[in-house]
């Protein structure tokens, strides 16, 4: 009984050292402006930013038009847009990859193995979200807020964007929750970025491999920056809703 | 020219007919009081003068012109305040001077919004930067109604302005109103429970009741169910057990309008003219445009409006609170 509990111990204990030295690697990486550290975190914020941009470009407006009007067949899209928003990343990974592959129809733009690449795929993954959280703001609007738009005078347009301001908080906790998930996906990078050093790789594909390779530090210090990014990005969130 | 009107209207929710009106117009600066129970269609009327919706079927003319939502008409002239009062989430300066921005009237908005807020009773240096989830709902509809007035509207639509308020909020609702109708000419077309106010200052009332007009001016409207009272008599019993006996009704859910209603202190002096019930004077008031004198009569819970000649104002000395007998003819009693 004693031998068991020390050994639980002891076992307890080199892990714990393993992730304070993890900790410890990862400050002097990030302090010392360690050139590998910074390309994947470089790579991640770049393509996060493409990925993110161009979801919310074209999926606030498809998610608005989802919530906002009613058509035939609008159920069982918002069930397709729904069940979307649980896409796995590998799947999307293989399809993108199959897409951008040299024998695939977009094979001729040599984006596979590139940042732009893996963009595409984040943007399939975070579409859906967006559309279908934008969308879910929009239904639960107040119906009132149609009524009393129009009433003070509003044209077409400015109906549009005055509902689309009115419920800016909901796409904005859209946005985050997209924004979260192309963060911290490995899927895609991995198999359309091939998670090439100084090119493709990014904080989530390097954290996977560094931790493979018993480089804890690396890994830890990743793990920091992603935490770090994920907080600057709901702080800022966070001072626009009050602001705003 | 009348500034609207509407001809063969009718209005569907999913197929189903809620509104249906062949004719009728509204006199510019004048005052259109609705009236009907929840469901008779006043709101979907309301939103459909105020262009809002198309209807499904007819014409709203404005002016002359076939009106449409969107169209220069519904943006710069006409405007509605909604039933429940809502607010944009900003503070109550921009919600207020939102209107004027949406309709390109920028220059002196500050003078114009902290006018507005004036008229319905609400201090710009307290009010104006105050959010919108910081007011009671009694300031909520004020603020709601200074955001139409800002914009000295042509017509003013408001449903129910009233019925989710305080007394003094609603007076001070009901005053603005008025108001805008005496320095603008505004035409005022007000949806509202509250009868006695309407009946004060309306040109016109009008009653709907399951989508269609049932009448206009004053009258004394029964709705159902009614229950069988036995040997083919029809009726309701109320609550001081006097029974209030009709003819067969088309449906058991159907209204009664009963126009000629007497009174008198005497059951015997009316006994002659129908049904006599024995009630209680609950209030008087004054119908401002034609002079008349309105009482209205309690018989167990149930209000009866009679007209009052000027003699019989006298000759009775009829106030709140004294008791009295009304009659009616049952075979004179219309159904809708």
């Amino acid at each position: 009984m004693f031998s068991r509990w020390s050994h639980f111990i002891a076992y307890h204990r080199i892990a714990m050292d393993f992730i304070l030295e993890g900790f410890f690697q990862a400050f002097t990486l990030l302090l010392s402006g360690n050139a590998e550290t910074y390309s994947a975190i470089w790579s991640t914020v770049k393509v996060s930013s493409y990925s993110i941009g161009c979801s919310l470009l074209m999926g606030i407006p498809l998610g608005f038009c989802l919530g906002y009007f009613n058509f035939m067949g609008k159920k069982s899209l918002r069930t397709i847009v729904d069940t979307l928003m649980a896409l796995p990343t590998v799947f999307i990974g293989l399809l993108v990859y199959a897409l951008l592959t040299h024998r695939g129809p977009l094979g001729n733009f040599g984006l596979l193995f590139s940042l732009p690449g893996i963009a595409i795929g984040q943007t399939i993954l975070a579409m859906p979200i967006i559309i279908g959280l934008t969308a879910t703001a929009v239904e639960s609007m107040d119906q009132k807020l149609r009524i009393t738009i129009m009433s003070l005078g509003a044209n077409r347009r400015q109906l549009f964007l005055s509902s689309l301001w009115e419920c800016r908080h909901g796409i904005l906790a859209g946005a985050i929750a997209a924004y979260g998930r192309v963060m911290t996906e490995v899927g895609i990078s991995m198999m359309v970025g091939g998670n090439i050093k100084w090119h493709t790789r990014t904080i989530t594909t390097a954290i996977a491999l560094e931790t493979n390779k018993g480089q804890f530090g690396m890994g830890v210090a990743l793990g920091l920056v992603l935490l770090a990014i994920a907080f600057c990005v709901n702080v800022t969130i966070s001072f626009l809703r009050q602001r705003y | 020219m009348p500034i609207y009107e509407i001809r063969s209207l009718k209005h569907s929710y999913a197929g189903k007919t809620v509104l249906a009106i062949e004719h009728l117009t509204v006199q510019p600066a004048s005052i259109l009081g609705l009236i009907g129970p929840n469901g008779s269609g006043k709101s979907t009327l309301l939103r459909l003068l105020g262009l809002i919706e198309s209807p499904t079927q007819g014409k709203i003319l404005f002016n002359g012109r076939l009106a449409e939502p969107f169209s220069d008409e519904a943006r710069y002239l006409i405007t509605m305040l909604p039933q429940e009062p809502f607010l944009m989430k900003r503070n109550v300066f921009s919600n207020v001077s939102y209107g004027l921005k949406l309709r390109g009237n920028g220059r002196d908005i500050v003078d114009k919004a902290n006018k507005a807020l004036f008229q319905v009773g609400l201090n710009s240096k307290d009010f104006a930067r105050r959010p919108w989830y910081a007011l009671s709902g009694g300031e909520t509809q004020r603020v709601a109604l200074a955001a139409r007035l800002a914009l000295k509207p042509k017509v003013l639509i408001l449903d129910e302005p009233t019925a989710s308020v305080d007394a003094a909020s609603a007076h001070l609702i009901q005053r603005a109103s008025l108001r805008a109708r005496q320095e603008l000419g505004t035409t005022l077309i007000i949806a509202s429970h509250d009868w006695q106010w309407l009946y004060e200052i309306c040109d016109e009332v009008l009653h709907l009741f399951r989508g269609k007009i049932l009448g206009r001016g004053r009258k004394t409207i029964i709705f159902g169910p009614w229950q069988k009272l036995g040997m083919g008599i029809w009726g309701k019993i109320l609550s001081d057990n006097q029974h209030l006996r009709v003819p067969p009704p088309p449906n058991p859910e159907a209204a009664a309008v009963i126009d000629d209603l007497s009174v008198s202190e005497d059951s015997t002096a009316i006994a002659g003219e129908g049904i006599v019930l024995s009630g209680t004077v609950s209030r008087l008031n004054l119908e401002r445009k034609t002079g008349q004198l309105f009482a209205t009569i309690l018989v167990g819970d149930l209000p009866l409006t009679v007209a009052l000649p000027p003699q019989q104002e006298n000759e009775h000395d009829i106030f709140p609170g004294k008791p009295i007998f009304v009659s009616y003819r049952p075979d004179q009693i219309k159904w809708f």
